[in-house]
């Protein structure tokens, strides 16, 4: 690393210090490196996930308040309640109820030639 | 082929381009291959323990996040020794603010550990190291750092200010003071020349 020559006369102190370096951490340490890189990279796709929800919640929130308004505003006529219409509920009544046709949306014929 | 094997056989600007692609042994290779360097660096600095465990593991981390825009201006080596220099810096922040430095087992006030000497009369190698270690560790912490970038990483003068962000005079001056109570720390040790391993004497 150095690009000073190696001073060959060093003092008895230099050369003991030189030798006393550190040579390496304990037993396993490339294993804990990756093992905390992968958890970093875990918790930044979970981070990730949180940020996109974020983005996502308000505009989905506000798509709901658009269709709602929508809905709202198509069933101003009827007696249907705010809340029916934001939702666009239909009418629910005790006949309709019991009438098959309104339940299922098919037409029965109810009269016999 | 494992790690160890990749890390003995493949340069450091392939690996970087395998682990920039997602290729997490091409990175576990890097951190095998230079894990020396940083922990020379973070444990000169911290001492051994699981806060320089950590500081070396958020250096790699850093230098994963970085991997794009790292160009290779500098060495592999130094770029990592200078993340882990300013981590550990940012450490002994810390430790200060959380008054941990007065509740751990920082040996400031403690004597150096006594080495065991072996019946021939020599100092067990590694028994002095640690003692070499402690000595460092009473150091102050710029004279620490000058201390463990110039002997423990062998930086040259240039490279340890521009890490530290001093001028060189600054290093020289700082090591040459470093250099002063390391040996009054150490001298009965290299006094006694006989008592130190071969490769030291």
């Amino acid at each position: 690393m150095t690009d000073e020559p190696q001073n060959d006369h060093a003092s008895p102190i230099e050369s003991l210090v030189r030798a006393a370096a550190p040579a390496s951490f304990d037993a396993g340490f490339g294993d804990r490196v990756l093992a905390r890189l992968h958890a970093g990279r875990e918790r930044a796709f979970a981070n990730a996930l949180n940020r996109q929800f974020r983005l996502v919640v308000p505009l989905a929130a506000a798509a709901a308040l658009l269709l709602a308004a929508f809905n709202w505003w198509g069933a101003r006529g009827t007696s249907a309640s705010s809340f029916d219409a934001a939702l666009n509920l239909p009418e629910v009544t005790l006949s309709s109820a019991y009438s098959v046709p309104s339940l299922y949306g098919v037409t029965v014929p109810t009269e016999t030639p | 082929m494992s790690d160890h094997d990749m890390a003995d056989e493949t340069s450091d600007v392939e690996l970087i381009a395998r682990a920039r692609a997602g290729d997490d042994r091409a990175f576990g290779a890097l951190v095998e291959r230079h894990q020396g360097a940083v922990a020379a660096t973070v444990i000169g600095m911290l001492g051994r323990g699981d806060d320089a465990d950590d500081v070396g593991q958020e250096t790699f981390i850093r230098f994963h996040r970085a991997l794009d825009r790292f160009r290779g201006e500098s060495s592999l080596k130094t770029y990592l020794v200078h993340i882990a220099m300013n981590l550990s810096l940012n450490a002994l922040k810390r430790r200060r603010r959380s008054l941990l430095r007065f509740v751990s087992s920082d040996e400031h006030d403690v004597d150096l550990p006594e080495p065991r000497v072996g019946p021939d009369g020599d100092v067990d190698a590694n028994e002095l190291h640690v003692v070499v270690q402690h000595a460092v560790a009473r150091l102050g912490e710029k004279h620490r750092a000058v201390v463990v970038l110039r002997l423990f990483q062998d930086c040259s003068t240039r490279e340890t200010a521009q890490i530290l962000g001093v001028p060189e005079g600054t290093v020289l001056s700082r090591l040459s003071r470093a250099m002063k109570d390391l040996e009054a720390q150490l001298e009965p040790y290299v006094r006694s020349g006989a008592a130190l391993p071969e490769s030291i004497r």
